[in-house]
């Protein structure tokens, strides 16, 4: 483990020339000749996930949801119900495995495994920090986008596996929604691309560094910029099976969709990869329109208020409060809206989202190009 | 090009003419499917099963299985006393029990030739229009529900909340009251009741265009129901519909106006029909508006029976009730708008007997349920959840 | 075209009304409610916010007309089995013995001052088949048998749900009884007799 590392620890750390200091002494932690620091790496997000899942996404989500709806929420468990999650955790964690007598069993056993691994991949390229990112990948982005489809075949293993009709149609309307789904949600996150010049993460948020905070994300650069950032928010609602797009687990219609067989711990797996996969559509948006670990605040005059407030320690928090803002917005969203039919959400994916998406990007390459 | 044909199950036929390649996508026969939708399913509202026949998730016909919630409540009637039934009809339309027991006191009523006092016939209104918007309210919360918004279903029962502890509070009980007799009332209304009424009425509007705002005026719930199952007026009267059901296909049909009972001839209220701006007049939205709209309507009748209702002073709610209810020999219908449309009862005596020989209710939910397969014909699964939630069918009156 | 703008802008717009509706509940979380019951003058002037009950801890109250659980006072009962008819689901059970005319002293009077003529060794109601209608409560003559404001009363086991309210115990019961049938007897006896004599 190199020295600077830790004396980068604390201080707040210059742009550009020690970026990924973190990971990069990680990776070269070895004991043994056992790459322990690779694993630490990827041990990162997992516990990332498993923690925010816990906390703000079970337990936020329900009071949240309560709060909006005149309720109190869990308050039995613990102060205010905070051990809630804990104690369903447990729950689940004691309940019998069911794999159906008619299922197919290696289709239903890998499908949450599946779903997970999907969401969790793209983890590798979230810049969680100035100094940490999984796997610095000059294509990052790109990356990002593709990984995310494996959560179809996830999807589809699970709900065919399930062999019941509600989990069939769950799943066939969800291979449906997410395939559509990336088309805007590509041709938006091009947009921010196309503004970076780049599709290294790390990349696209250093460009949106600078002195007046804010104004240097590219949802502040150009003046066609929040249209690829809402296309790319409701497309991404889409691609994580949020409200009002969820209708692969529609309850009210296919009772719980692809899930609606599973129980114990592949139950808890999928909800988490469906945490996991919200997390990473957030931070996603955050990192190509909202300047992913740069801080907001504005350097003014003598109260250097960005400088102040941006480093590894300072990154991690802007990106994920950044992150956590958006995971609020999609709560919000999914307790207020009602749910699409299928054929509005192919009519609001073909028809609305793709040609504005279409026109933000022609749109935007123009700006980039005559507007220096 | 090479012409291409295999015929049978599943296969697609190209055939070539004038050397354009035509696909028939009529021959791409997909196997049908039998999906069984419920007793145990989030979007039937309780214990009903739909045999559907879909075609991917077009629905090809959709039959439902009635009888899973059946108590036999006509046999029941025919082995207790008159009064004794009250407690059963609350049992009907369980959302709906004050209503339930005014329309059976009604054909009792009618049978013995009662004379009631009019306080009594103003509190039957008060309480049973209360019932109307609470039933109501469930109607929207739950529409809502079915179409995945689930903070009106709240906000919704956080006001029946108040009705129920308003019902509570005059009859003792919060959902199956026993409180309209034969000839009266179980008690009078509390002292401070019609005052509270006052309150809850001025609480209740800005809540109610709240809810409005939040649910009807979103246009994702305007689009999962505008134009889905619509009934002609025609075909909506020859399945026998009636209240809102029968309102959303445009047909002005209220009981307490064509055919009115107690003191509604007195008062003043609109009959609530879509008039086609907002939504194709039959389909879902229109049935949802009607139930919207009655509610601000029933909160009318409710104001304007305060101003009329006559004072308590000296006021005996059972001094009309028959010591001993025994009717002559005869048989008697008579009807009342519930809720969910018309409650009838046929109710025929022996003239010996303190027990009807044969007490039969006319459930307007099952009557509403019978128009499903129609309904239902090639709609999709979605649209088939709307359509049942906008039937709005308590299945306790459905199997009775 | 304009149809396909305006649906986009209604959409917009109706979306975000919806949300600035919910948004305004979650930041009026901050309020509860209270617990006041209806017939509290003051219910319609609480706050908005919150509406939940924590129910063990904290309940709706219930008016004192309400119907809940039956409650037979059996000091005033005067075992006349009214209720036992009245009842359309049979949940009362009620057995009675004539009371020796020796004893109507010590069976009692009701509170308004009636004569009480039989032992009520068994008045057995069923509270979980009851279904609070009230009717049982408006025949009986003494408003002994009264529904309370009792709502939760829940059991482990149904067999706890049968209320025993009979004012002797069996073998009491069973002396009465005998006394009852000793006396009858010889009642009977002497009719005899007198038959005879005649």
């Amino acid at each position: 483990m190199s020295t600077t590392a830790f004396s980068q620890f604390s201080m707040p750390l210059l742009m550009g020339n020690s970026l990924n200091v973190w990971s990069e002494a990680l990776v070269g932690f070895n004991i043994m000749g056992l790459p322990l620091g690779l694993i630490i790496i990827a041990v990162i997000p997992l516990l990332f996930i498993a923690l925010y899942s816990l906390t703000y996404g079970v337990y936020g989500e329900r009071k949240i949801s309560a709060f909006m709806q005149d309720r109190l929420g869990p308050m039995e468990v613990g102060k205010w119900g905070i051990l809630q999650t804990i104690a369903d955790i447990l729950k689940l964690i004691q309940k019998e495995d069911i794999v159906p007598t008619s299922a197919d069993k290696f289709l239903f056993v890998i499908g949450p495994g599946i779903l997970f691994v999907g969401s969790f991949l793209a983890y590798a390229v979230l810049p969680f920090s100035p100094a940490f990112i999984g796997a610095s990948l000059n294509v990052g982005l790109y990356y990002a986008i593709g990984i995310v489809a494996i959560e179809v075949v996830g999807i589809l293993a699970a709900g065919w596996g399930s062999n019941n009709k509600w989990s069939l149609y769950g799943a066939v309307r969800s291979v449906a929604q997410i395939v559509s789904y990336e088309i805007p949600a590509a041709i938006a996150l091009l947009c921010g691309a196309m503004m970076a010049g780049t599709l290294d993460m790390q990349q696209i948020n250093v460009l949106q560094s600078g002195d007046y905070g804010f104004a240097h994300f590219y949802l502040f650069q150009s003046p066609i910029a929040w249209l690829p950032f809402l296309i790319y928010f409701i497309a991404s609602l889409a691609e994580v099976n949020r409200a009002p797009f969820d209708i692969p687990e529609a309850e009210s219609e296919l009772v719980a969709g692809y899930f609606t067989e599973y129980s114990g711990m592949k139950f808890a797996v999928i909800f988490l990869a469906e945490y996991g996969s919200m997390f990473m559509v957030s931070a996603i948006i955050s990192v190509v329109f909202l300047g992913g670990w740069n801080s907001p605040l504005p350097n003014l005059g003598s109260f250097a208020l960005n400088t102040w407030t941006n480093g590894p320690i300072w990154g991690a928090f802007w990106m994920i409060s950044k992150g956590f803002f958006f995971i609020f917005v999609q709560m919000w969203l999914r307790w207020t809206l009602p749910r699409l039919r299928v054929d509005q959400l192919m009519y609001l994916c073909w028809k609305v989202l793709t040609p504005f998406a279409f026109i933000s990007f022609v749109l935007t390459a123009l700006w980039e190009i005559y507007v220096p | 090009m090479q012409e291409l044909e295999r015929v049978g199950q599943g296969s697609v036929r190209v055939t070539r003419k004038s050397d354009k390649l035509v696909i028939v996508e009529k021959d791409l026969a997909t196997e049908q499917m039998v999906l069984a939708m419920g007793p145990q399913h989030p979007s039937t509202h309780g214990v009903l099963k739909l045999e559907c026949l879909t075609d991917g998730e077009v629905i090809t016909e959709a039959i439902p299985c009635l009888g899973y919630l059946h108590r036999c409540f006509e046999k029941c009637c025919e082995n207790v006393d008159y009064p004794a039934i009250v407690p059963y009809t609350d049992r009907l339309d369980y959302l709906s029990g004050m209503n339930s027991e005014f329309a059976y006191a009604l054909a009792v009523e009618k049978l013995l030739d009662l004379e009631i006092p009019r306080r009594v016939e103003f509190i039957r209104v008060i309480v049973s229009e209360l019932n109307r918007i609470a039933s109501h309210l469930v109607a929207i919360g739950t529409y809502g529900i079915d179409l995945g918004a689930f903070t009106p279903f709240l906000f919704c029962f956080r006001d029946r909340e108040i009705i129920l502890g308003l019902l509570e509070w005059a009859s003792g009980a919060r959902m199956l009251y026993n409180y309209i007799w034969i000839g009266g009332l179980a008690c009078d209304v509390p002292a401070d009741f019609l005052k509270r009424v006052r309150e809850f009425i001025a609480y209740f509007r800005p809540k109610a265009v709240e809810l409005q705002e939040l649910l009807t005026g979103n246009e994702i719930f305007v689009k999962r129901t505008y134009g889905i199952g619509i009934m002609p007026a025609d075909v909506a009267i020859n399945y026998g519909w009636s209240g809102p059901m029968l309102r959303g296909s445009g047909v002005k049909w209220d009981l307490r106006r064509n055919d009115p009972y107690s003191v509604y001839p007195e008062l003043d209220f609109k009959v609530v029909v879509p008039d086609g701006k907002l939504s194709v007049i039959g389909d879902c939205l229109s049935r949802h508006l009607v139930r919207a709209v009655e509610m601000e309507e029933s909160l009318k009748i409710i104001e304007q029976c305060i101003d009329k209702i006559p004072s308590s002073e000296g006021f005996n709610s059972r001094v009309a009730i028959p010591k001993r209810i025994r009717p002559k020999a005869g048989e008697v219908y008579s009807r009342a708008e519930n809720p969910r449309g018309e409650l009838g009862f046929y109710i025929e005596s022996d003239g010996k007997s303190t027990k009807p020989v044969r007490c039969k209710a006319r459930s307007s939910c099952f009557v509403n349920l019978s128009a499903m397969k129609d309904l239902s014909k090639g709609q999709l699964i979605p649209d088939l959840v709307a359509i049942i939630g906008s039937i709005d069918i308590v299945l306790g009156e459905v199997d009775r | 075209m304009s149809e396909y703008f305006g649906n986009i802008k209604t959409g917009a717009v109706t979306i975000a009304t919806g949300m600035g509706i919910t948004l305004k509940h979650f930041f009026n979380a901050v309020h509860r409610k209270g617990d006041a019951g209806l017939d509290d003058v003051d219910y319609f002037r609480q706050v908005d916010g919150l509406c939940t009950l924590q129910y063990p801890h904290e309940t709706i109250p219930t008016p004192p007309n309400a119907r809940y659980r039956l409650n037979n006072d059996i000091d005033d009962c005067i075992g006349c089995g009214q209720c036992d008819r009245a009842c359309p689901i049979g949940c009362i059970t009620i057995e009675t013995i004539k009371v020796a005319p020796d004893d109507l002293a010590s069976c009692g009077k009701t509170r308004d001052g009636q004569q009480k003529k039989f032992w009520v060794p068994l008045f057995d109601i069923d509270v979980a088949k009851c279904m609070t209608c009230g009717i049982c409560t408006t025949v009986c003559p003494t408003e002994c048998l009264a529904h309370t404001p009792v709502a939760d009363f829940s059991e482990f086991d149904r067999s706890n749900f049968i209320y025993h309210f009979g004012n002797l115990t069996r073998l009491e019961a069973e002396a009465k009884r005998g006394k009852l049938a000793e006396i009858q007897a010889k009642a009977k006896a002497e009719k005899e007799k007198k038959a005879e004599e005649n």
